[in-house]
């Protein structure tokens, strides 16, 4: 089922909770654009993944949480953690 | 010497020289006229002449006779001067090589059958012939660009630049030059190694590999048996490769959508056969063990009589894999050439590379991506030293699930073109090697400016010049 992009928001907040471990309602939603990934992981591959190398439509999520800037991504296709710790995450 | 005796001198002095150019020009022309043979100036390319291609023309020579004449062993120059006068004929040459061989002008201009019954007659002549002029066949000129009449060509810039929206005119691979010489071969199979492709796209459909009825269903000692009618899906291998992302059928369709069918677009290729192989999911990425068995796949398949010679890999990471890289190494091994997206990251591939493209493996081509005014595109990588060629990557219209038809870009798109321009010089040179052909794509390209010391080649892929 293809995600639209209040959902790609909340799931993204609900995993960014579940990481840090605090309440989801204390996660601030900074900025939520429009952008284009370099690939089909949306340039966040996971540890052996390998993804299609063609441009793909997205949204490029920043949310905020004690007193830090983290990064998601999304399309339709999926949500993923970018460079959470210096690793990413397919969620 | 008074005044007027010099000018006299002088006026005869010139007069003589006007003479003696004007019969030296007359020489050379007579000799030109008399080797003719129709000489193509170098900006109309002709398709090289096959020995049925060279026609022999009647008994006639260029105006006046001229025959040949093999006098037999021992007859003297003398003797050969005496009976040509004798006939009110002249040496023309003598035809060093072959003892005894003379080219014989008839002064009297007359029918050079005749004068060849002539010199048959003599006791002296082994053989007399005419001089037949040779030219290539009248049916044989510049190769002409073929159009085909699939609806939505004009939109395919990469195969014909015309300046549409903007571009540049002739910044395209030359696919309408090359599709004189070929469309493509049913004989030549290319393994889009992706998402898998819409096997039952209307544009693809005639293009795709099926099992032959002949060959068992695959078997692997770990995987089992496996129905790969229309090619192998590595995630699930109960499942047929049915593309559920769009992507691999995007490739597909830029190798091989069937040409002239008055639908869509054309491939590079108008006639191939596309083995769908599916590694990547939905959301158009997988896994490399995944990858790995599909190429095992391939192999297993080139072994068993399929003759899969490429495989078209528009995908990657920059993760480096040492299991991938041997599986591509054994596909070399195998005769197949692997092509592979360099990536889209605007990075120099030389300093932070990406996989599989910058393997430095015998069979591997990196691809670089271009725009329709012959720039690199904003987001590809490059590399001087790991990536091979440049071709049309951005705003590439192919086929889509759903019988449908979109735009995309990346290095994924510029693949297949260079996988496509391998496959139609595999349909002209069937047994070339994989060393060969990679050596004849990094050698068919137009050096673009944009690309000077950004790719191993410098330059765009051009199919017309793989066929050369």
């Amino acid at each position: 089922m293809a995600i639209d992009k209040n959902s790609a928001v909340e799931n993204a907040r609900n995993d960014l909770a579940k990481r840090l471990n605090v309440n989801a309602a204390d996660i601030k939603e900074k900025s939520v654009e429009d952008d284009d990934f370099p690939d089909m992981a949306l340039g966040a591959a996971e540890d052996g993944e390998m993804s299609g190398q063609m441009i793909t439509s997205g949204w490029r999520i920043k949310l905020e949480a004690q007193g830090k800037t983290y990064e998601y991504r999304a399309d339709k296709n999926q949500v993923r953690a970018y460079s959470f710790k210096g690793k990413n995450y397919r969620i | 010497m008074n005044r007027n005796n010099f000018f006299i001198h002088l006026a005869l002095a010139l007069v003589l020289i006007l003479v003696a150019a004007f019969a030296g020009q007359l020489s050379r022309w007579r000799k030109q006229w008399r080797s003719h043979i129709a000489i193509v100036p170098a900006t109309e390319k002709k398709k090289p002449a096959t020995v049925e291609d060279i026609a022999l023309s009647e008994t006639r020579s260029f105006g006046r006779p001229e025959i040949l004449v093999k006098f037999k062993s021992g007859v003297s120059q003398e003797t050969i001067e005496r009976l040509t006068a004798q006939r009110h004929d002249r040496v023309e040459d003598r035809i060093e090589n072959v003892d005894g061989l003379d080219a014989i002008d008839d002064l009297d201009n007359a029918d050079a059958a005749t004068v060849v019954s002539e010199y048959q007659q003599l006791p002296e002549v082994e053989y007399a012939e005419p001089n037949f002029e040779i030219e290539l066949d009248a049916a044989e000129g510049p190769l002409v660009p073929v159009l085909p009449h699939d609806p939505q060509f004009t939109d395919q810039w990469a195969l014909s630049n015309s300046g549409q929206r903007g571009g540049k005119q002739g910044a395209d691979i030359s696919a309408p030059l090359a599709w004189a010489t070929t469309t493509g071969s049913d004989k030549v199979v290319v393994a889009v190694l992706d998402s898998g492709v819409d096997y039952t796209h209307e544009d693809l459909v005639e293009n795709m590999w099926v099992r032959p009825a002949s060959m068992a269903p695959y078997h692997d000692n770990e995987l089992g048996t496996i129905d790969d009618e229309n090619g192998f899906n590595a995630i699930d291998t109960a499942s047929d490769p049915m593309d559920e992302n769009g992507h691999g059928t995007h490739c597909a369709g830029i190798i091989g959508a069937e040409g002239e069918n008055d639908i869509g677009i054309a491939g590079v290729n108008w006639k191939v056969k596309i083995m769908p192989l599916k590694f990547m999911n939905a959301g158009g990425f997988g896994t490399t063990k995944d990858a790995i068995e599909a190429i095992n796949y391939v192999i297993d398949r080139k072994k068993a009589g399929v003759n899969v010679r490429i495989i078209s890999a528009s995908w990657g990471s920059t993760q480096r894999s040492r299991s991938l890289e041997d599986a591509i190494r054994k596909a070399y091994e195998n005769d197949i050439l692997f092509v592979a997206a360099a990536g889209n990251s605007t990075v120099n591939n030389d300093r932070m590379p990406h996989f599989p493209s910058s393997y430095n493996v015998p069979n591997v081509v990196s691809v670089a991506a271009l725009d329709r005014n012959d720039q690199l595109a904003r987001f590809s990588n490059w590399g001087a030293k790991s990536v091979a060629v440049a071709a049309p990557g951005v705003d590439i219209l192919s086929t889509w699930l759903g019988n449908a038809y979109e735009e995309k870009s990346g290095t994924s798109m510029a693949t297949p073109v260079v996988s496509g321009v391998a496959a139609l010089i595999l349909a002209e040179h069937p047994r070339m090697s994989v060393d060969d052909l990679k050596k004849k794509l990094l050698a068919s390209t137009d050096p673009i400016v944009a690309l000077k010391g950004k790719t191993v080649t410098g330059g765009r892929i051009n199919a017309a010049k793989a066929l050369e």
